[in-house]
């Protein structure tokens, strides 16, 4: 047991810098930094920026606006997937206006909230819009998994309606909402750079990746899209710890 | 008392019951006995109000509280044993008493030392078990069981129809038992009626009470 651990780490090792290799081929072949820095440029431009504080202060700031859309998202998707999920009317009320919100493209989305809000909360407006119609429809579909023959054992019983919402939709739903938040967390960090890069909050990770194009900074955007690459590997690995406690 | 007065139910073109009338008496055991898929389970979901019929009627005496041993267990699997039974008293025991009750059914059908296991973690037997201790621990004066004892061994299946006798004989309700077992039937009933054919008919119709030998009985089940 212990060895097949080592041996998946050691292969998921191998396999990494089997990909950190191909990288390198093809820098090597084009030859030019400004379109691909080599693995090992792109590598120096990281440790440059750790050494400074104001990549800790960018991350940190990036991180509440990334996590500050999604916990919202998390909080009206689920409470107002629980009602249209129980309720019928509910949701032909809202489902419109959510399909409206979903199909809406991200950039219209960014440049509306530019119009309104101050720059930091732009990003975390746009990945709120996002990530929200996806833990909706997750909340919906687990309150419609819900098995039919326990409901009938809840009425054969007299359990009332608020007990069934409690004890057995809540419960059914838990699965598919763990899901939606898994996705909604991924998509979380795209949306927020992307908005950032935008809206150009003074510290935001958006901001450098737009500055390493204007300054053709090539490695320090690498470098920063390998930041946000695992941030977003580190939370969703967090998330799952953390859902893990709840009931699978 | 539960009457079917002419009841038909379809599913899509399927017509499981036409016209059909039945009687389960007050307190007594009745028996519905016949081959798979014939319409027992429709009949006990009608009886119980889990099914709409499409024509005719359904008289109830009124105040029938319900309790039912579905054919499959029907547990919450994210509660325990214990909480799966405590669901369904919440609204009927206060929680002193509840705990008392709980903890005397869960040593009735042999489970004392699995009450904090999910449903996940019992055998098929030992789910069945739980969903017997809740049909009983649960005032009711209408029971369903609907194939109560399957998947148990003989000792257990034993164990469980004495249990069950006992427990009826202490408190009478109006029972609607369900079984494809001879010596089952023969031993829990007061009536059995023999379904058969689509749609449903009822072919024979026993009153235990004026055979003194089972063996009759038996012979005429063995259809
Ligand atoms: N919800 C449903 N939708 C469609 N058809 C159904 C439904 N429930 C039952 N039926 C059909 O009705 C018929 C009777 O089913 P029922 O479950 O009442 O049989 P049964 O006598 O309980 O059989 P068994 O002994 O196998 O449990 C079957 O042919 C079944 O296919
Ligand atoms: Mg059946």
């Amino acid at each position: 047991m212990k060895g097949s651990i080592l041996q998946s780490k050691y292969n998921k090792i191998l396999i990494a810098l089997f990909w950190i290799f191909v990288w390198e081929i093809f820098s090597l072949i084009i030859d030019q930094e400004i379109y691909l820095p080599s693995p090992i440029t792109t590598f120096y431009a990281l440790i440059d920026m750790l050494k400074t504080t104001d990549t800790y202060i960018t991350i940190l700031y990036s991180t509440y606006r990334t996590v500050a859309g999604f916990l919202i998202s998390c909080g009206a998707g689920i409470v107002l997937g629980y009602f249209c999920g129980i309720n019928k009317l509910v949701y032909d009320l809202f489902n419109p206006l959510i399909g409206i919100i979903r199909t809406i493209p991200v950039m219209s989305i960014i440049i509306i909230a530019i119009m309104w809000f101050k720059d930091t909360n732009v990003p975390i407006f746009v990945a709120f819009l996002m990530c929200f119609p996806i833990i909706w429809t997750n909340t919906i579909s687990g309150i419609k998994s819900t098995d039919v023959k326990l409901l009938q054992m809840c009425k054969v019983y007299n359990i009332n309606r608020l007990r069934i919402i409690k004890s057995v939709y809540f419960y059914s739903s838990i699965p598919y909402i763990k899901a939606g938040m898994i996705s909604a967390l991924g998509l979380g960090w795209k949306v927020t750079s992307a908005a950032e890069v935008l809206s150009l909050p003074k510290y935001s990770i958006g901001r450098f990746l737009y500055d390493s194009k204007v300054y053709l900074e090539i490695p320090d955007l690498f470098a920063w899209t390998f930041i946000i690459i695992m941030l977003s590997i580190l939370f969703e690995k967090l998330l799952k710890i953390f859902l893990r406690g709840l009931y699978d | 008392m539960i009457e079917f007065i002419n009841v038909s139910k379809k599913f899509n073109d399927l017509k499981v019951l036409n016209n059909f009338n039945i009687r389960f008496e007050k307190d007594k055991i009745t028996c519905l006995f016949g081959p798979s898929g014939v319409g027992k389970t429709t009949i006990a979901n009608i009886a119980a109000n889990l099914t709409e019929i499409d024509n005719g009627e359904v008289k109830v005496t009124e105040n029938a509280v319900y309790s039912f041993v579905f054919q499959e267990p029907r547990l919450l699997e994210w509660y325990s044993v214990y909480d799966n039974i405590d669901f369904v008293l919440k609204n009927v025991y206060n929680s002193d008493k509840r705990v008392n009750i709980i903890k005397d059914y869960i040593d009735m059908v042999e489970l004392k030392d699995f009450e904090s296991y999910k449903p996940k973690e019992l055998s098929g037997g030992m789910a069945q078990r739980v969903s017997l201790a809740r049909a009983f621990a649960y005032p009711s004066n209408v029971l369903i069981l609907d194939e109560p004892f399957k998947g148990l061994d003989m000792k257990l299946k034993r164990e469980m129809i004495s249990l069950f006798k006992k427990l009826w004989n202490e408190s009478k309700r109006t029972v609607l038992f369900i079984t494809h077992d001879v010596d089952e039937a023969v031993t829990l009933s007061d009536f059995i009626y023999i379904l058969n054919e689509k749609p449903a008919k009822i072919i024979d119709y026993i009153n235990i009470l004026e055979y003194n030998d089972v063996s009759e009985v038996k012979y005429r089940l063995d259809i």
